[in-house]
């Protein structure tokens, strides 16, 4: 995968990351519930962390 | 965000206004992110005013998180009506016509649930403190979850895309140094419209 891509990948995750943020700040689960909100944060954050692994090798 | 994806003639009067015939379905096109502008109160953002008339559509807009409407903004659809038109005329693709620096504005998007039934919240833009459109997203033809359900038969949503829902009545030309309010709910934005080389 190019680094073209992987930045594209991280900055989408990142924008998730930020919605989530929103979500969970407000308390807003009308949407989506908090425990599938939770789930989608660890498995980004676990996305986030092998991208940038690729990315800094 | 990876787009913005824009409904075109979804309110009847502004159909009306531009003397067209109403589509079966209200017309998409897409936007690319690097012509977003959100707006920090009371800056000035600058248009290509050289490349002919800039008209203004103010639209109510969503963000999407998992094809779920999370936030709400209002924002302007600008388009270089002359040249739309000359496009259209020829039967060409009038993207460029869409596509420009600053072309889709936008207050700071905000929650869902700071609005009390927002359907039905008046959204408003002031040009030079004159009310230039006034309407609800009520009035629309396709209601929120309908123009999800339609947006997703021909462009793949992903998550913090935008959707610009169409314009009602009143859309006309914009110069610079317009003062510009928009209102909708909880949201004020106030800003300028300034010269491209500042």
């Amino acid at each position: 995968m190019d680094n073209r891509q992987l930045s594209h990948d991280i900055l989408n995750i990142l924008e998730r990351l930020r919605i989530m943020h929103d979500l969970i700040k407000d308390k807003n689960y009308e949407h989506i519930p908090k425990d599938e909100l939770l789930t989608d944060l660890n498995e980004n954050l676990d996305l986030l962390r092998k991208k940038f692994d690729i990315l800094s090798q | 965000m990876d787009k913005i994806i824009c409904l075109g003639k979804n309110y009847s009067d502004h159909i009306a206004e531009m003397k067209e015939a109403a589509p079966e379905m209200p017309l998409l096109f897409l936007k690319p992110s690097s012509v977003f502008r959100e707006i920090k109160n009371q800056e000035t953002i600058p248009l290509p005013w050289e490349r002919g008339l800039i008209h203004y559509e103010c639209e109510v807009v969503f963000k999407l998180y998992k094809k779920n409407i999370i936030g709400l903004g209002l924002g302007l659809d600008l388009t270089l009506r002359d040249l739309q038109k000359q496009l259209k005329e020829k039967g060409h693709p009038w993207e460029i016509s869409k596509v420009f620096k600053n072309s889709a504005i936008c207050t700071p998007i905000q929650g869902v649930r700071d609005f009390l039934n927002w359907q039905d919240t008046p959204f408003v833009l002031k040009i030079n403190s004159e009310v230039r459109q006034e309407s609800k997203l009520s009035k629309a033809i396709l209601k929120p979850n309908d123009i999800i359900h339609y947006v997703d038969k021909f462009f793949p949503i992903c998550d913090g895309d935008l959707i610009f829902t169409g314009t009602p009545s009143g859309v006309g030309p914009l110069h610079p140094n317009d003062l510009i309010e928009l209102q909708f709910g909880p949201i004020e934005s106030t800003f300028r419209l300034g010269n491209e080389n500042g």
